[in-house]
């Protein structure tokens, strides 16, 4: 997970503003604005072509992961953010809110992510208002996939989403680009070789909570150990037909350790000559001009 | 509107260049053309921009088509008609506001967009209601 994201090559912040409507009457615009804002866009291209260097784009770091057991769906992740080389957030969440039900991993730029997830859970929730029923997995899949695609990859997340619905339970893997596979279990994000290592051995069909939580633990722990983007903590997500539970540091591997040592100086290691107290309240003596029982007529 | 059946906006070339308004020492002529503007001398366009600010109308046309092919030319018509009607705008100018009828024509009712979100007063151009109501009643 990245805390920035490059500034892509069009300029295209992620700054959203609404172009104001046509106010020409005979032609009025249907259509809404695109949500990016691309008014630097022809700046950057000038100076692209005069030779100066776009920024590149930097690797993210994650390890997400999610498996299929009896009951329902396993989501893992760790909790490291980013920003280039730096950490820069030691315990975030990665495992985002969608419905009920439906829970979502997420990879790549930190606020992409979490836009995304939080803009498709607000849509995930019109849609149950709007027929009524309980919201499916796929539905959220194919609405985070047609967002991912109409922006050509430029919103870099990459997800796994799970869930259990009427259908029984799903678990997914959605790429920056908007591709998807359903499988029964996946990882995503620099972790995810490690993780999967974990997951060829150890996943087997059928297993029951305790052995599922345990192996998204330790793939967990794989990227956790092995990946340099990943790190510190596990957070894990178990959702069942009828339940979830969101279980937020269930590891923490990598707590600080007490200092073995004190490095203050002892008092008095330094000697010194003379000591002077200065005070740093200044008293002021107030003498009253002209009170007393007469007092300024000032009616 | 043309009638078509893409799915995602086609990728348009850009073909404007300083070129056409050089005079014979190979500058820019600004006394016949004006003064030269960085927009006009950026070759590169960006494609993602393109797909992004016509992407709505791209998918508006496809089902347009369809609609026609399936119902016949008067679907599409009807459906544009109304939609014309509905976004004649009576309110005041230069303040966000929504349309509902627009959107339940448009099929968007039941959807959150970033245009839905963002944009609003803080985000907006400076407001001249003045200038903006002369436009509108065409003084």
């Amino acid at each position: 997970m990245e805390i920035l994201s490059y500034l892509n090559a069009c300029g295209g912040h992620r700054l959203l503003t609404r172009i104001p409507p046509s106010f020409d009457m005979s032609v009025p615009s249907v259509h809404l604005a695109s949500g990016f804002d691309f008014s630097n866009q022809i700046r950057n291209n000038f100076l692209a072509e005069r030779g100066i260097p776009l920024p590149k784009a930097t690797s993210t770091g994650t390890t997400i992961v999610g498996c299929l057991f009896k009951d329902g769906i396993v989501l893992g992740a760790d909790t490291r953010a980013t920003e280039g080389d730096i950490v820069a957030d030691k315990n975030c969440e990665k495992i985002h809110y969608i419905t009920e039900n439906i829970r979502c991993c997420g990879a790549g730029t930190a606020a992409d992510t979490e836009f995304t997830t939080a803009m498709i859970s607000s849509n995930m929730e019109l849609h149950a208002l709007w027929t009524g029923r309980k919201p499916r997995v796929v539905t959220a899949m194919t609405m985070l996939k047609q967002t991912l695609f109409k922006y050509q990859g430029q919103i870099g997340a990459a997800l796994v989403l799970g869930g259990v619905d009427s259908a029984g339970p799903h678990l997914f893997t959605i790429h920056p680009h908007g591709s998807t596979d359903k499988l029964p279990f996946v990882t995503m994000g620099s972790g995810s070789l490690a993780a999967m290592a974990v997951f060829e051995s150890g996943w087997k069909p059928n297993m029951d909570r305790a052995e599922a939580l345990q192996l998204v633990k330790d793939a967990i722990f794989a990227g956790i150990f092995n990946d340099l983007g990943s790190g510190s903590n596990v957070d894990a997500c178990i959702i069942t037909a009828t339940s979830t539970e969101m279980l937020r540091n269930v590891e923490m591997p990598n707590q600080r350790a007490e200092k073995e040592n004190k490095y203050e100086f002892k008092r008095g290691t330094t000697a010194w000559k003379k000591e002077e107290v200065r005070s740093l309240i200044t008293s002021e003596q107030v003498t009253l001009i002209g009170v007393g029982d007469e007092s300024m007529d000032t009616s | 509107m043309q009638s078509s059946y893409r799915i995602v906006p086609a990728h348009e070339q850009k073909s404007a260049s300083t070129r056409d308004t050089a005079n014979d020492l190979g500058l820019h002529d600004t006394l016949h053309y004006g003064p030269v503007s960085l927009a006009s001398n950026v070759k590169t366009q960006c494609a993602v921009r393109d797909r992004l600010e016509n992407w709505d109308l791209a998918q508006d046309s496809l089902r347009l088509s369809m609609k026609r092919d399936i119902h016949g030319m008067h679907a599409p018509l009807r459906l544009l008609m109304e939609r014309k009607l509905v976004s004649a705008d009576h309110h005041m100018p230069a303040l966000p506001r929504s349309n509902l009828q627009l959107d339940i024509l448009m099929g968007r009712d039941d959807v959150l967009e970033p245009a839905d979100v963002f944009g609003g007063m803080e985000t907006a151009l400076p407001l001249d209601i003045h200038k903006d109501m002369e436009k509108k009643v065409r003084l």
